[in-house]
């Protein structure tokens, strides 16, 4: 999250090759592609009259890849206009350098919702234009003023099936070491981690929000001496889980999917209680390609054949719920989205992580630490 | 004349790349979101900021010291062992300090993780019967950082103890000092100045470490530098991040002025 999570897809792209799932010349492309879409970024300072070329930030490697290809290709046939996927992280830092100066070379990031929100309250940020982008093409409740969800993933939990013969079925399994003895692994920067322990400690779904912070510390700072490690990057997420350095770890689930195929089911993951997030896109002020052109990029994603094509290299959920029946069937257990597997879960509020991110991290970081 | 027009280039190249930025840093802890010293106060007050800045100076003493009294007998053998010796320690300073930090903190990772090679090897000797928690905490970020950092140690001391006067020694052996005590009487307080050297040079690097305590600490394990990136990429607040980072460069300033001073380093 912030960043984080999105981050984690440049991992996604080296793992891959080096597992042998894409073939050399598609990896080689795609660092062509990282390299290529940097160096031009750096020249596209002088802003544009007539758009010929946009530059996309996301968070690099295997998201270059496949956005291009889910995405970018057919704009660019489209439209005229090519998009350059530049994978240096759109932090809510960096987009505020961007920003701030009034003259941008980035048009497009691929950022958290509360991070566009907040951004674009402090002007930052252009408003979606929805008479372009289309809201009938995504899930009730997930649109905001400067940010329309393009992809969704989950904090799910995913265990060392070798270890436990009865699979946890909640959060509160989670935080039971009685019941299922072993380390846990948490993730580092809480987001989903508060609603976790929340749940587990008996809080209905339906009333997490706003969250009860110190009820969620206390439960934590509880706990933690059973955490094995708090992780910081998906990949280490999954080698921890790998190694045996713990048993059951709250983690992405594009990385617990990957975990179950890779391990044929050894290491399973569980949707139940997942807390779902989407990614977003936003549109920088001032971008130089001009918002309408950066507004047409976004509501050409948003055709649901584009999405499958994401979730098939990365796993992340379609936006576009038209997209969910595409996905072939057994396919479909992996996709945080499907009907059946949403209802199990619960959506992250991003008005809450807004307003109260910042002092909750602060807190938790304070108690894992100590 | 010549001689500052020489070095005139260097001068202005720190000046744009390394003052003027450090200016901005430091006026922004000022002036952002507006002007006045509540970044400062703010700073101060946070508990959390204490806490990290308790856990990197204890890690970074803690690293100082171990990793000076490890290399000194290391030095010791680079400097005045004989040549096939001098050579094995010169490769084992060396190569480490050639490969990227990043390499070599993910094979410390392997070595000491619950089924690393360590504690493999330690179940199989039956020397343990469970695993040993040697990383994701404090122990592995200290054994990362005092194992990267072994090197900055030795040319200080290897640079005090190529200039030591060996006659001095002699004289010490010839009129019937022991070898315990030419050493600690003699060779030690005659190295003093590269000791504190080395220390002062490792503690100062020390303090800004980021990867190894991210990989190696299991999350837990946050000091400054990884503060101060999260107050400038993921919750930002510029203000409250270069306050931070000036209030560090003054401490850990400061602290140098006055070790400097009191130990007279840097005037041999």
């Amino acid at each position: 999250m912030n960043g984080h999570f999105q981050k984690d897809q440049a991992l996604l792209l080296a793992e891959k090759f080096k597992s042998g799932r894409i073939n050399r010349r598609s990896f080689v492309q795609g660092l062509g592609m990282l390299a290529g879409a940097s160096a031009l970024g750096l020249n596209a300072a002088t802003a544009k009259a007539d758009t010929k070329e946009m530059i996309y930030v996301n968070w690099g490697g295997d998201a270059i890849d496949a956005m291009a290809e889910a995405f970018g290709d057919s704009f660019t046939e489209e439209t005229g206009i090519t998009i350059l996927y530049d994978g240096s992280g759109p932090t809510e830092g960096a987009i505020k350098a961007q920003a701030e100066g009034g003259s941008p070379t980035w048009d497009l990031v691929d950022c958290d919702p509360f991070s566009g929100q907040a951004l674009g309250r402090q002007g930052l940020m252009e408003p979606i234009d929805w008479s372009i982008v289309d809201e009938g093409k995504l899930r009730e409740g997930f649109k905001w003023e400067y940010a329309a969800s393009s992809y969704f993933y989950s904090y799910v939990i995913a265990y060392d099936k070798t270890v436990y013969d009865t699979p946890p079925t909640s959060m509160a399994d989670f935080f039971d070491t009685e019941k299922f003895p072993g380390k846990r692994s948490m993730y580092k920067w809480g987001v989903g981690m508060w609603e976790a322990a929340l749940l587990a400690d008996g809080v209905a779904p339906e009333d997490l929000y706003p969250l009860d912070m110190e009820r969620a510390h206390a439960k934590i700072a509880a706990f933690k001496d059973n955490v094995g490690a708090f992780w910081g990057g998906g990949a280490e997420s999954q080698s921890l889980l790998l190694n045996g350095d713990v048993s059951m770890a709250l983690i992405w689930s594009t990385r617990a999917m990957l975990l179950d195929k890779d391990t044929d089911g050894d290491i399973a993951m569980t949707w139940a209680e997942g807390i779902i997030a989407p990614g977003s896109n936003g549109v920088i002020k001032n971008n130089p390609g001009g918002a309408e052109a950066a507004m047409q990029y976004i509501a050409s994603t948003q055709d649901p054949e584009k999405q499958v094509v994401l979730f098939e290299m990365l796993g992340n959920g379609p936006a576009n719920p038209a997209a969910d029946a595409l996905i072939p069937d057994e396919e479909k257990f992996y996709n945080p989205v499907d009907p059946e597997n949403y209802a199990q879960q619960i959506p992250l509020d991003m008005d809450w992580y807004e307003e109260n991110y910042g002092a909750a991290l602060d807190e938790y970081l304070g108690i894992i630490s100590s | 004349m010549s001689r500052t027009l020489l070095i005139a280039p260097l001068l202005l190249f720190l000046g744009v790349t390394y003052l003027v930025p450090l200016a901005g840093v430091l006026l922004q802890s000022v002036t952002v979101p507006e002007p006045g010293l509540q970044n400062y106060q703010e700073v101060l007050g946070d508990p959390l900021v204490w806490s990290v800045i308790w856990r990197t100076l204890r890690i970074c003493l803690f690293v100082t010291v171990l990793a000076t009294v490890l290399a000194y007998p290391l030095t010791m053998l680079w400097v005045r062992g004989r040549r096939p010796v001098q050579i094995v320690v010169e490769l084992c300073i060396m190569i480490p300090f050639w490969l990227s930090v990043l390499s070599r903190t993910f094979g410390w990772l392997s070595m000491l993780s619950n089924r690393g090679l360590l504690n493999t090897w330690l179940k199989d000797l039956g020397i343990i019967d469970m695993s040993l928690t040697m990383v994701r905490n404090d122990f592995g970020v200290i054994v990362g950082m005092v194992h990267f950092l072994i090197p900055f140690a030795v040319f200080p001391l290897a640079s005090a103890m190529r200039n030591m006067d060996e006659r001095v020694l002699m004289a010490a052996r010839g009129i019937g000092a022991s070898r315990f005590r030419v050493f600690w009487q003699i060779f030690v307080p005659m190295t003093w100045g590269g000791i504190m050297g080395a220390a002062l040079l490792v503690f100062v690097f020390s303090i800004g470490f980021y990867v190894v305590p991210t990989l190696l600490g299991g999350g837990r394990s946050v000091m400054i530098a990884e503060l101060i990136y999260l107050r400038i990429f993921q919750i930002p607040d510029w203000g409250i991040a270069a306050a931070l980072s000036a209030l560090i460069m003054v401490a850990v300033g400061g602290f140098l002025v006055t070790i400097i001073r009191r130990t007279g380093v840097g005037s041999q």
